[in-house]
Parts: C-alpha cells; sequence; structure tokens
C-alpha cells in the first residue's frame, strides 16, 4: 500500500517534470517547433491557459476549474452602450464570415444554410430559450470567451482574440436570439 | 522517353480542367462524391490523376540526375537499398545513415543531396511529390506497420504527441480536439477521423477539390492554416513527429492503407 502510494507520487512527480517549462523534454519540443521556422515557431506561442489545456489534455482537474473559469471570466469586454443584443443581420454577416466568427463550421443555424457543421451543438431555433437578462449575458458570453464557461472547449474564444469585437459580439447573439432572426422563423 | 513525360504533361493539363468542370456540381455526402469523382476520371481519362503523378516519380526515381549522375535506385528506405515494395507501411523511422527519424518525403529528399549530390535549393517540391507518389504506389493498401522501437524513434513519437496537444493561436486549437474529442462530427461537410480510426491512411493523395496532389505534410500544413497557426517549413521536425504519432497510432488502431496515391476530396 504505502509501496504504491510511493509509485503514485513519483509519477506524478516525473509528469510535473516532463511538462515544466524548463525540462529537457520541454527544451527538446521548442527545438523541435523552432525547425518549423520563425513564423511556425510566433504562432505556436501559447497564452498560460492553453498551455494549462495542453498539459492536462483538455481536461482541467476539478481542482483549478474554477480559477480557471475566473481567469476567463475577468477577460470578456462588453460594448460600451452595454447592450448584449445588436442588429441580427449584422450578426447573419459575421456568423457565416469563414474569416469571422466561422459558426457554421460547427453548428448549424439558419436551417436553410447547406452543409453546416456538427462538431458543435445545433442552434436552430436557439431563441426558444427566450430573451431574459440571463440568456442573453449566457449567449454573449458564450461567444465572446467560450472557455469562460467550458475550460478548454473546441469553441475557439472569439472576442477574447478580437475575432469579433464587443459590438460584433452583440450582433451575432441578436442573430441566435431575435425572434425575426431566420435561426429562429416559424417553420 | 521525352514523348512519355509529354504524354504526362498533357493529360495532368487535361486533368485540371476535367476536375474543375466536375467539382461544380456539387454533392453533399462526401465520401459518394469522391467515389463518383472518381470513376468520372476513370471514365473520361482512363487514368487517375494520382497514376499520373506516380508515373512522372518513377521516370524521375530512374533517370540518372544530378551532379552524380546517378539514379535513386540505390535509396533505402530502411528495407534495404533499392526495395520499394512496403516501404511506405515502416515510416516514420530512424535511419543510421543520417541520424534521423525520417518520413517518406524526407527520405527522399536525403537520397537526393547524398546520392544524386543536389544541394537541398535545388530540389523541388514538386519532384518530391511525384517521387512520393511512385514509392507510395507500392505499399497500396497494405497494412499500416509503424512501431517506434529505437529511443530516436520512441523521442519522435512523443514529441508527435505534445505536439497533437498543443492548443495556439487565435483558433484555440490543437489536433486533438478536433479528431480524438470530436471525431465522427463534421466541419461543414468533412468528417473527421481519430488517429486510431486510421486518420493519414490515404496519404499522398490527389485532392480534387484542390486538384492537386497532396503529401501527408501538405494535409497537415493545410490543417494548421486553417485554423490560422502559419505551418512548418517542410521537411522540418513538426511533420514527422506528428505523421510517427498518427501512424503508430493508426498501427495500433490494425489500419491499413488506402489505394495509393489516394483519391480524396
Ligand atoms: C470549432 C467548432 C466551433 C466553432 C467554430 C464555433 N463553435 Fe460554438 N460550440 C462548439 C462546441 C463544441 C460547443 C459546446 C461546448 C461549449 O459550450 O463550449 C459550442 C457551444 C456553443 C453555444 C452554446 C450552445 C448551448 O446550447 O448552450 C453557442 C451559443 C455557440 N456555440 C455559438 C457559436 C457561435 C455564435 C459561433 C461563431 C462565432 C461558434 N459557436 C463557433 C463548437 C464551435
Ligand atoms: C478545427 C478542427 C481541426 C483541427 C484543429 C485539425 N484538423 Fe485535421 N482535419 C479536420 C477536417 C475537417 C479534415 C478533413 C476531413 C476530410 O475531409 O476527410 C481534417 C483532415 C486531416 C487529415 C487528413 C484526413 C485523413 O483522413 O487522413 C489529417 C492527416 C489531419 N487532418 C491532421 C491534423 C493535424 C496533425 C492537426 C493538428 C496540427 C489537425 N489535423 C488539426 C479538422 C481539424
Amino acid at each position: 500500500m504505502k509501496g504504491r502510494h510511493y509509485i503514485g507520487l513519483l509519477a506524478l512527480l516525473l509528469a510535473g517534470l516532463t511538462l515544466s517549462q524548463g525540462s529537457p523534454f520541454q527544451q527538446r519540443l521548442q527545438q523541435a517547433i523552432q525547425s518549423g521556422g520563425s513564423k511556425f515557431a510566433e504562432a505556436m506561442k501559447q497564452d498560460p491557459d492553453q498551455a494549462l489545456c495542453s498539459q492536462y489534455r483538455d481536461k482541467i482537474p476539478a481542482a483549478l476549474v474554477g480559477a480557471f473559469l475566473e481567469r476567463q471570466r475577468a477577460l470578456i469586454k462588453y460594448p460600451a452602450d452595454g447592450k448584449l443584443m445588436g442588429d441580427w443581420k449584422q450578426g447573419e454577416a459575421l456568423f457565416t464570415n469563414p474569416r469571422k466568427g466561422n459558426c457554421y463550421a460547427c453548428h448549424t443555424g439558419d436551417p436553410k444554410e447547406p452543409g453546416a457543421g456538427t462538431m458543435g451543438p445545433g442552434l436552430v431555433n436557439y431563441g426558444q430559450r427566450g430573451t431574459s437578462e440571463a440568456v442573453v449575458k449566457y449567449t454573449y458570453d458564450k461567444i465572446y470567451n467560450a472557455w469562460a464557461s467550458m475550460p478548454c472547449s473546441l469553441m475557439y474564444r472569439a472576442g477574447y482574440h478580437g475575432i469579433l469585437t464587443p459590438e460584433e459580439t452583440a450582433h451575432v447573439t441578436a442573430f441566435l436570439l431575435d425572434p425575426a432572426s431566420p435561426v429562429n422563423a416559424k417553420r | 522517353m521525352r514523348d512519355r513525360s509529354l504524354w504526362i504533361g498533357f493529360l495532368l493539363a487535361l486533368g485540371l480542367g476535367l476536375s474543375i468542370a466536375l467539382t461544380q456540381t456539387q454533392e453533399l455526402d462526401p465520401y459518394k462524391e469522391a467515389e463518383r469523382q472518381r470513376e468520372l476520371f476513370r471514365q473520361t481519362a482512363g487514368i487517375l490523376p494520382g497514376e499520373l503523378y506516380a508515373a512522372q516519380g518513377e521516370e524521375l526515381f530512374y533517370a540518372k540526375r544530378g551532379p552524380k549522375n546517378t539514379s535513386l535506385e540505390a535509396c533505402d528506405f530502411g528495407l534495404g537499398p533499392g526495395k520499394l515494395e512496403g516501404a511506405l507501411t515502416q515510416l516514420p523511422r530512424y535511419f543510421p545513415d543520417t541520424r534521423r527519424v525520417e518520413d517518406l518525403e524526407t527520405r527522399i529528399r536525403s537520397c537526393m543531396i547524398n546520392l544524386q549530390g543536389f544541394r537541398p535549393e535545388q530540389i523541388t517540391r514538386e519532384d518530391i511529390k511525384a517521387l512520393t507518389a511512385f514509392v507510395a504506389s507500392k505499399s497500396s493498401e497494405m497494412p499500416i506497420n509503424v512501431v517506434p522501437k529505437t529511443s530516436q524513434e520512441i523521442a519522435m513519437y512523443n514529441l508527435g504527441r505534445e505536439l497533437w496537444f498543443h492548443r495556439a493561436g487565435d483558433r484555440d486549437m490543437n489536433c486533438a480536439i478536433c479528431h480524438d474529442a470530436y471525431a465522427g462530427g463534421k466541419v461543414r461537410l468533412s468528417p473527421v477521423r481519430s488517429p486510431r480510426q486510421g486518420l493519414s491512411n490515404e496519404w499522398p493523395a490527389y485532392r480534387f477539390e484542390a486538384d492537386k496532389l497532396y503529401t501527408l505534410q501538405d494535409r497537415i500544413a493545410f490543417c494548421y492554416e486553417s485554423v490560422g497557426i502559419h505551418p512548418p517549413e517542410f521537411y522540418s521536425e513538426p511533420y514527422i513527429a506528428l505523421s510517427m504519432y498518427m501512424l503508430a497510432e493508426a498501427t495500433r488502431g490494425k489500419n491499413n492503407f488506402t489505394e495509393m496515391p489516394g483519391f480524396t476530396r
């Protein structure tokens, strides 16, 4: 029993060692990344929470989740006028544009859009949940920073990375929630 | 000989026009669409584009070229000099002569440098792709057999696994989150597979949507690009490490290569 504990501890220590920044393995990894050229190496730089997701293979241990979510929530910025629901028509263009939201890569939305992806939950009729303050804020926050409610989600932090500005995030929120949006059209 | 290259060049040019015409009719099931495109090529040109690239590669392989005026017949892909049958199935692997773990593309390049005397900057990507298609054609539909054994191979596998999970960039991506966590899902119309399900077993392949031959390095670069990360330079370690990881996992999943070169979207 005692022996097992000891082995477990040793394994943990070793894991920590191979993953910590200065370990020989990390140095070797950096060397491999550098061999791909300076542009690749620059693009592969991580922020601390990206590094944490890599370290834990996208499954953050329960003990670290609270602090993780808190750090991510603190990154969310809101439009100056405080309105979290903007214009759904502008939102539709941003939702569709591959260089902006690119949301159809992973989600359905307007059911008329051909070939929408299925990596994320379907968003047809998303507006059924209403437009209460809580629903609007949840939706805005999810789009601005998906990691503030789901650590290491597949969904990228569009607002945090500047892919969508706060105003643009509000437009996309409206595309999902506005009863007049094709996402919520009566069928 | 000359006539033959002309003929291949002509057919490749023809293929170009053909597939542009073909891709205009969009169909929703990507597997059926690939099958349909393949049949159309067979019927109209009588040959698949991948086979043309392989034929070009075959000419290059046996031609005396480079400052040393030799062919690539003495190139050892790990099974002995000139042994091509099944060569792709056991790559990447460690090569004592270059003291590197090399994949098929990198190995061909090393042989062009060491046997034919080319300087690295003289070697074109097009030649490497054609040669890769030719050598790969000798491993068509064979079981993948990449098992890291030497310390260098095991180290390369571990690097590959670490890169596989490395989240970075504006789109917060790593390979695992798409190809493991959401394998079975679709990005737009494209179904996503995991390494255990055989990911990477169809390359090099002709991609009809791009009307080009893609090697495995080209395909990995494409995934990096599509998530906004500037891809590594060709023949660098990230490609070899990721290929080692994916193909070793595909070996564990008991997968075969598809027809080689592959034909896909
Ligand atoms: C790479 C795939 C991907 C992309 C691109 C993506 N998402 Fe998501 N999205 C997901 C996944 C996976 C989830 C579920 C996990 C989570 O909540 O983070 C999700 C969850 C959501 C949810 C919560 C759904 C619910 O029922 O609570 C909303 C809303 C959403 N996404 C909107 C968007 C919008 C808007 C965009 C474009 C700006 C977008 N997503 C882009 C993968 C993606
Ligand atoms: C946003 C999700 C996503 C990410 C991240 C991603 N891929 Fe892909 N990958 C795809 C899609 C979609 C395809 C196309 C599948 C198809 O059309 O068959 C694909 C195709 C591939 C293929 C060829 C398909 C096959 O079946 O052989 C390889 C190899 C591959 N990816 C490797 C990688 C590697 C390595 C990484 C990390 C550097 C990566 N991918 C990151 C979504 C992703």
